[in-house]
């Protein structure tokens, strides 16, 4: 008797939403509290935990403040460049690898391991080819999107399923109109997906080589607070940073997982 | 005859790799022998070759490498502790799972790396930010793979518990954990990969402690076959640990 | 479909006879589907003897693994009774020992570390139990396997671990829900004959739920027959087959007899329950 329910045990079950909602406000409740509590004692250096009324105060300033919308306009077109750079050629590698046996044979096993190393040690080596203007902070940023782009995309090509080429060859399908018609729609999944972890990557990489060198871009502004001890400011960037990645990630991941709810 | 030929196909690709990668080292070798590429900004790759040795004797990397490795030891000690700690008690308490396992995950996917000021002011340049980064890392795919595991444990599994008169905690102990372990192993993985990338990289970008201090040193000092050479060390060892960590995997699963 | 809380039930005043360990009185169960609430069980009242080997047999869908589940203390919230030697049982319980019908082996354990689950959790010292745990590998007839892990194992050696497993937790009663149903029928007919052998040396009283009619014929000292949904026992036969057995039996005229006889009393029940589920197939097309 499959899909079949407890009679018994459905009387009693809370319903759910309402309880997730109440656990989720009292868990911020709580932490809310006990940051307030950490920053009234007094046990931290001055500011290390800024009460949250100094953070909202922090954020209200930063929203009015021209100045920090241009820098963080300087960093997106930064990411924004090497998300391009770096996720067009993983694309293209990518489609190499997962089209070719030999190709994959040949090279994936070095984009495989070199992934997950560190990037941002590869930076004095960006700085001295690139210089130490924006182009350095681009070209780490695509570095660090490659890997998990090519990666991705030549794991999705290979998983397409093999009848779905098939049934494109029987209907006498152009290489253009397979690659339009079958190999693109069947991949848009991995390649989204791929996107979306080459997009937290390049965010990283570039942020990060502007926290170590720059002087524009909101990682600039971060070590700036940083360097005048002004704490609530640099909470008041994270979070802003953070609620931007988060909600990219979130929006390719529902983007690319329209058929697939199920996964994580 | 077929999986002969297929075997010296992919043995021939791997060759063709290899000879592809080296012929590419040789013409950069070559480019900047006759200056057409600047050797003070990409230095001869025999030169990077020739300081493996002196980064090894002069610089002494090993004592940095044992320095990160001993970071990432106690980061993965912590991120192993609560981690399944955490994981156990999202998977014991669905209502807490189903409020929180969306924030981790969010968490996973947000640019943690970038927090480290914020650590640099708590605990100053030390190793204490270096381990809370390596952890804060790691922290996310160990729970969110611990919850997976013990969740995914089969329903038949359970009910032989059941029918043995189990109390929880052998149940926890002798099934649950058990079965979960190959996915808690995977997370602890991920978390290590992830624990290293976030140790070298702050060590790197507040020049303290290991590996990533060496690098930043080399630079700063301009010794460019040096900080070559020390970032092809940094990417050997990841590539020791990825394959070590796969090898460990693949012996914790009996027979699948 | 019958509303069960509110038909009014023969009162069970009869005492059970003496010899019968393991008493099932009236139990009934409700499931909530997305077709409506279904009653899976009905009324299904029936008895084992102290060291008999019972078999309940029905088509799919007529509740057999409800009655298992009820039984072992695995499903909650049902009509009725379940006693163990007089005394009502709620919950799993140490006189019955459960044989599933997935595979059921853990992967992480040897074969030697599978079948002395029990005892370890029984807390007994790691010596004794491993020399209890091979006595009863063999008897399962997979001496020599006792470090192997059951990835190494084919899936009747696999079975035959689980089964030893429970065996090792030494039940009053084994109850076991379809475990050859995964397999085919030779690999069946020769576990057949295994668990005849066991049945036989350990005078151990079990409860088999199947949906084989050989099988239950094969192995059965009574076969108590359900109908479709709702469950309810239609027939119990006994099968006055000579013991010991032997799979050689499926070959004799008594035993055709009773395979007939038995699948007189099913066909009509399948054929309901095949007619039934054809329907709700098309009824539940959008």
């Amino acid at each position: 008797m499959p899909a079949a329910r407890d009679l018994s045990g459905v009387a009693g079950a809370p319903s759910g939403s309402g309880r997730v909602a109440a656990i989720r406000i009292a868990i911020i409740l709580v932490v809310v509290a006990l940051w307030e509590a950490a920053s009234a004692s007094g046990w931290f250096y001055r500011d290390v935990i800024p009460s949250l009324l100094t953070v909202g105060r922090a954020l209200a300033v930063l929203a009015v403040n021209r100045d920090f919308y241009w820098h963080l306009v300087v960093s997106l077109m930064e990411v924004g460049q090497a998300l391009a750079i770096g996720g067009g050629l993983g694309i293209a590698i990518g489609l190499a690898l997962g089209g070719s046996r030999f190709l994959s044979r040949a090279f994936e096993r070095y984009l495989y391991y070199l992934g997950p190393t560190p990037k941002i040690i590869f930076f004095p080596v960006m700085i001295m080819w690139f210089g130490v203007g924006p182009a350095s902070k681009v070209a780490l940023g695509a570095l660090s999107c490659f890997f998990p782009i090519a990666l991705s995309v030549a794991a999705g090509m290979r998983q397409i399923d093999p009848v779905l080429i098939r049934v494109g060859r029987s209907f006498h399908a152009s290489p253009m109109q397979m690659a339009a018609k079958i190999h693109l729609p069947a991949m848009r999944e991995p390649i989204l997906n791929g996107v979306r972890l080459g997009f937290g990557v390049a965010i990283i990489g570039t942020l990060l080589a502007e926290t170590k060198l720059s002087n524009a871009g909101i990682g600039y502004l971060i070590m700036q607070a940083y360097a005048v001890f002004d704490m609530p400011r640099m909470y008041a960037m994270l979070i802003v940073l953070f609620a931007l990645a988060i909600a990219a990630n979130e929006l390719v991941g529902r983007y690319a997982g329209v058929h697939a709810v199920s996964g994580s | 005859m077929a999986a002969g030929e297929r075997a010296l196909g992919a043995a021939g690709a791997v060759a063709f790799g290899i000879a592809v990668i080296a012929a590419a080292t040789a013409a950069v070798e070559g480019l900047l022998r006759i200056g057409l590429l600047n050797r003070y900004i990409v230095p001869l790759p025999s030169e990077v070759l020739a300081s493996f040795p002196r980064i090894v004797v002069e610089e002494n990397i090993l004592a940095p490498f044992v320095v990160t490795c001993k970071e990432c030891l106690y980061a993965m000690l912590l991120v192993a502790v609560f981690g399944i700690l955490t994981g156990t008690l999202l998977h014991r308490f669905v209502a807490l799972r189903a409020a929180t396992e969306t924030w981790v995950a969010a968490l996973a996917s947000a640019p943690i790396a970038l927090m480290y000021p914020l650590f640099l002011v708590l605990f100053g340049r030390s190793a204490t930010t270096v381990v809370a980064m390596g952890l804060i890392a790691g922290l996310p795919p160990a729970i969110l793979k611990t919850v997976e595991g013990l969740g995914g444990t089969r329903r038949v599994l359970i009910n032989v518990g059941r029918s043995f008169n189990l109390t929880a905690g052998q149940m926890f102990a002798k099934i649950l954990l058990p079965a979960a372990l190959p996915n808690i192993f995977v997370g602890l993985r991920l978390g290590l990969i992830f624990c290293l990338i976030n140790i070298v990289g702050v060590e790197f970008m507040i020049n303290f402690g290991g590996l990533g201090h060496v690098i930043n040193e080399l630079a700063e000092r301009y010794d460019l076959p040096g900080t070559y050479a020390a970032i092809g060390f940094v990417i050997l060892v990841s590539i020791l640990f990825l394959i070590l960590t796969e090898r460990i995997e693949r012996c914790l699963q009996p027979g699948t | 479909m019958g509303a069960i809380g509110t038909e009014a039930r023969p009162a069970q005043a009869m005492a059970p006879p003496p010899d019968w360990v393991l008493v099932v009185e009236d139990l009934g169960k409700r499931f909530d589907t997305p077709d409506g609430a279904v009653t899976a069980v009905d009324g299904v009242s029936f008895g084992v003897r102290k060291g008999e080997f019972l078999s309940v047999i029905g088509p799919s869908g007529c509740g057999k693994t409800t009655v298992f589940n009820i039984v072992g203390g695995l499903e909650p919230g049902y009509q009725g009774r379940v006693r163990i030697g007089g005394e009502e049982v709620r919950g799993p319980h140490k006189s019955i020992g459960m044989v599933f019908q997935e595979e059921s082996t853990f992967p992480w354990r040897t074969v030697l570390e599978n079948v002395s689950f029990p005892l370890e959790v029984a807390g007994v010292a790691r010596a004794e139990r491993h020399q209890r745990a091979r006595r009863f590998i063999s008897l399962v007839g997979l001496a020599g396997f006792e470090n192997r892990y059951p990835s190494e194992l084919s899936g009747g050696m696999r079975q035959r671990v689980a089964i030893a497993r429970t065996l090792a937790f030494e039940p009053t009663i084994l109850l076991m829900d379809e475990p050859f149903a995964a397999l085919d029928e030779q690999t069946r007919l020769i576990l057949g004959d295994k668990v005849l052998q066991i049945q036989q040396e350990l005078a151990q009283t079990t409860l088999l739920i199947t949906h084989n009619i050989t099988e239950a014929v094969q192995l059965s000292d009574r076969i108590v027959v359900m109908t479709f949904r709702p469950g309810r026992v239609k027939r119990i036969v006994e099968i006055d087959l000579p013991r010991p057995r032997t799979s050689e039996i499926v070959g004799s005229e008594a035993f055709g007899r009773y395979v007939a006889q038995v699948w007189n009393d099913l066909r009509e029940e399948a054929t309901r329950g095949m007619a039934e589920s054809e329907i709700g197939a098309l009824s539940r097309r959008p």
